[in-house]
């Protein structure tokens, strides 16, 4: 793996991190030992919650209160990074350790160009002779491939992904020995996350440092690194080569991570808890109803009355964002008929217009021009003090579960309002559907959950919640605006599974908002794509991934992170 | 994508526990300000203060306007402050005049704030021609120079009594904090949950008052002794001019007497320095713990919280 022979880099003993102390300290790392060798690229996964981060954290001496490190040693080519002070630990960044935050882009300061970041880091450690300063930055620029135009711009002027590689840049200029990427792309929109982590592996590569990749997807790591590391609960569960982890995974926490990964263009396609769509729908039946809790139809039958969504040459002009630009064109032209009880994918990368079409069709935006009907209500131009009349029939599942419930309200009551607003059931008749509802979703003990407040919930729990809410006027259409995206791998195919059974039992028709085409696959018919606004591609959901005609579909699939891939090629 | 930070190592399941209850969430708070080393000494402060105003029947030794003492007198054992130009005994007039600066303070701070709530909260959540009307409104106030206005207003309802002071008060002192809160209902309402509150079939009103105002308790609260500051001072002040009703005894108008009878020249200083420090030291006390207040709204400011 490493030319570099035996020669440890960085060897970490036992090392346990706790949040908070005495009896509600949270033990985040638990005596974690590993070693890493020069050059070495090892990937660190695990969900939210498995402690990498705190890891990631404490390797760099960073570790900020209330976490702090209550046993073990971290070494760095023999030195204790605990025995250093402030000073010290200054020192040691040059030629020692870097960090790259998933905020990092958001760690430029906006009044200095970026030259100036450049100077400021060569001015204090005084390693670059001044005359080299504008040569190197530019030779650093350059590293992370892009144009030494980029040093006279202000971070304003660069995009997301732009200003992730100057900060990757600007943690080289150290000459790091060891780099730690704490979820470098995550931030970023899927297209330019898979231009990212090119660069980095590239630089890796070329560079040779020794690199930590944090991340909370699999697929990622397995994809870049040599070495993985999967992270559960504070205890590194399995350390391997990224071939065996793939091939030969030893823990059961690993193989429930694989198996949530799916190539979206296999012939076909199954998760825990689906079957392959096609196959069951031509079978005609269900799906497998093991996985959750399966959905009760006691307080519904099937709608029989259902209307369709029908959009036609539908545009969004917004007013140019600063004078002198040309007005943004969030959708252009674009017209879809969504049946009752059908599922529609809507997919395209960040800014492709589909939350837009999401904010249109739910009349909280007014199109600029074309029409918008769902039965016989004119979504287009619906009054406000009429929005009850089409939110009965069409709800919204949103992204955030953490955004989407108001903290200071009970699970109880955020689900009462929508039944006395819709149902007219009041008093014990509105608790009873209540409980019913969380019992739909599958929170029981109900009258537990009913009594909980959000900040009580975990994320898949509370997503849960807010697709309660959703269900509790009975709509005919629900929006799902990338409901999983937010969620960890493994509770994204029970929320994704608890959306198929209502759309089978209960005949609700799912717009499925999202840049994740394997869940695409899984839980819709048919599919959109997005492309700045236009549909570029539309059609069986299968086929269209399986056969991409549109060079924008077929980016959008090679960005996904594909474990087999490398093992394939 | 899921956020992922450090933050998020906190974001493990709690153990099920019952739903706090308002009882519980008050107590929470009040250990949060108490935990501020500046709040508490406020809160003793101000706790003195209402003491002292509730207890002036028990304490104090003589009657708010019992005149029948020497006049001008220096401190003595009978009359520990002096004795006024009218004869009246100083420490006894602080006493019940503490009773009219706080009554005034809590309860014009409270009205301003409720103003301040209603003209903010709907100022935020509306958008459009109603928006602009309300920004008019509050801007007319905002930039009319406070104390002239006053002086208008009490001039014009003259001989009101503690009443008309609340009301020009009032009418002076909401401006600001329908501002301020006006900002946090903006940027509370682009947050998904009122979107949802939206979906949930919620009128406008219910969503205002229902879902966003009790994410913005801090706020208010620490806008209510921002406010009661003010009219405290405000009050002082208008009563010193003159132009609150002079024969109640309140610190204010122990400042227009002691004033009006030179009492500096004749080397009184207590008659200006007792009831001056006094509303300096309530002003304070509200100001301190507005301190704790700030607080719970922002936990970064927790001082002498847990390294």
């Amino acid at each position: 793996m490493t030319s570099h022979g035996t020669e440890k880099l960085l060897e970490v003993l036992d090392l346990s991190v706790d949040y908070g102390y005495g009896t509600e300290a949270t033990h985040a790392v638990r005596t974690v030992s590993f070693s890493l060798e020069h050059g070495e690229f090892v990937g660190l996964v695990g969900e939210s919650g498995s402690g990498k981060s705190t890891l990631g954290f404490a390797l760099t001496g960073l570790s900020k209160p209330p976490a702090h490190v209550t046993g073990g040693r971290v070494l760095l080519d023999g030195v204790d990074i605990a025995s250093l002070d402030a000073g010290d630990l200054r020192h040691q960044r040059h030629g020692g350790i870097a960090m790259v935050l998933q905020s990092g882009m958001n760690a430029l300061n906006p009044v200095r160009s970026i030259r100036n970041h450049f100077i400021d880091i060569f001015k204090a450690h005084g390693h670059v002779a001044r005359d080299n300063w504008h040569a190197r930055a530019e030779e650093l620029v350059g590293k992370v491939e892009l144009p030494k135009q980029v040093l006279d711009r202000f971070p304003g002027e660069l995009s997301g992904g732009m200003r992730q590689r100057v900060s990757i840049a600007l943690a080289l200029s150290l000459e790091p020995k060891l780099m730690v990427f704490d979820e470098p792309t995550t931030a970023l929109d899927v297209l330019v996350q898979h231009a990212v982590m090119n660069t980095i592996i590239e630089l890796q590569k070329k560079e040779r440092f020794t690199a930590v990749l944090i991340s909370h997807d699999l697929g990622i790591v397995l994809e870049s690194a040599q070495r993985v590391m999967v992270m559960h609960e504070g205890e590194i569960v399995e350390d391997g080569s990224a071939s065996d982890i793939l091939n030969n995974p030893k823990d059961d926490y690993t193989r429930m991570l694989l198996s949530h990964y799916a190539d979206p263009r296999a012939e076909v396609v199954e998760l825990p808890g689906f079957e392959d769509r096609s196959a069951r729908t031509a079978a005609g039946k269900p799906r497998a109803a093991a996985a959750t809790h399966a959905p009760t139809v006691s307080s519904r039958e099937r709608r029989t009355d259902q209307k369709a969504m029908v959009v036609s040459n539908v545009s969004k002009v917004y007013p140019a964002p600063r004078r002198g630009e040309s007005p943004v064109t969030a959708v252009d032209d674009v017209s879809f008929t969504l049946e009752p009880g059908e599922a529609l994918a809507l997919v395209g990368a960040s800014g492709s217009g589909k939350s837009t079409i999401a904010k249109l069709i739910t009349a909280v935006e007014k199109p600029s021009s074309g029409s918008i009907r769902f039965g016989d209500i004119d979504v287009a131009s619906l009054r406000r003090s009429r929005f009850r009349q089409l939110h009965s029939d069409v709800q919204m599942v949103f992204q955030d579960p953490y955004a989407a419930l108001n903290p200071l309200h009970t699970v109880e009551y955020t689900l009462t309002r929508p039944v006395v607003n819709f149902t007219g059931l009041h008093g014990q008749d509105a608790r009873r559907r209540v409980l019913e509802l969380l019992d739909t979703v599958g929170l029981s003990p109900v009258e537990e959950f009913a009594a909980k407040l959000p900040h009580q919930l975990s994320g898949g729990q509370r997503q849960r919640v807010v697709i309660a809410r959703a269900l509790a006027s009975n709509p005919q259409m629900i929006i799902a605006d990338e409901p999983v995206s937010m969620l960890d791998v493994s509770l994204r195919a029970g929320v994704l599974a608890l959306l198929e059974d209502l759309r089978e039992q209960w005949g609700v028709s799912l717009l499925y908002i999202t840049h994740d085409l394997l869940s695409a696959r899984v839980v819709t018919d048919n599919i959109m794509v997005l492309n700045k606004g236009r549909v570029v591609e539309s059609g069986n959901t299968a086929d269209v991934l399986r056969n991409p005609q549109d060079e924008y579909t077929v980016r959008l699939l090679d960005a996904i992170p594909n474990p087999g891939r490398k093992g394939a090629a | 994508m899921s956020t992922h930070t450090a933050t998020n190592m906190k974001a493990v399941p709690p153990p099920i526990g019952e739903a706090p209850t308002p009882w519980k969430v008050f107590a929470r708070v009040a250990s949060t300000i108490w935990s501020n080393g500046k709040a508490r000494i406020g809160i003793i402060i101000l706790g003195t203060f209402i003491l002292l105003a509730l207890l002036a029947p028990l304490i104090a030794p003589y009657g708010a306007s019992e005149n029948g003492f020497p006049r001008s007198t220096d401190a003595s054992p009978e009359h520990w402050l002096g004795t006024t130009a009218a004869g009246e005994d100083v420490l006894s007039q602080l006493l019940w005049g503490s009773q009219i600066s706080i009554f005034v303070g809590l309860v014009a701070g409270l009205l301003s704030t409720v103003i301040a709530v209603l003209v903010g909260l709907s100022w935020g959540y509306v958008r459009g021609f109603g928006a602009d009307v309300i920004n008019f409104v509050v801007n007319l106030f905002l930039v009319i120079p406070g104390l002239p206005l006053m002086i208008v207003i009490a001039a014009y309802l003259s001989g009101g009594g503690i009443g008309m002071i609340i009301v020009v008060v009032v009418i002076t002192g909401w401006a600001w904090g329908a501002r301020v809160l006006r900002s946090q209902t903006q940027s509370l309402r682009s947050r998904d949950f009122v979107t949802a509150a939206v979906f949930s079939g919620e009128r406008p009103f219910r969503i205002v008052f229902r879902e966003i105002l009790p994410n913005m308790t801090s706020l208010i609260v620490g806008n209510f002794f921002g406010a009661a500051t003010a009219a405290i001072l405000a009050e002082a002040g208008l009563e010193y001019l003159g132009l609150g009703d002079t024969t109640i005894v309140s610190w204010g108008t122990m400042l227009f007497w002691a004033q009006n009878s030179n009492a500096l020249l004749t080397g009184q200083w207590a008659l200006l320095f007792a009831p001056g420090l006094c509303i300096a030291l309530l002003a304070t006390s509200l100001t301190l713990i507005n301190f704790g207040v700030d607080g719970i709204s922002n936990p970064r400011l927790r001082e002498g919280a847990k390294k």
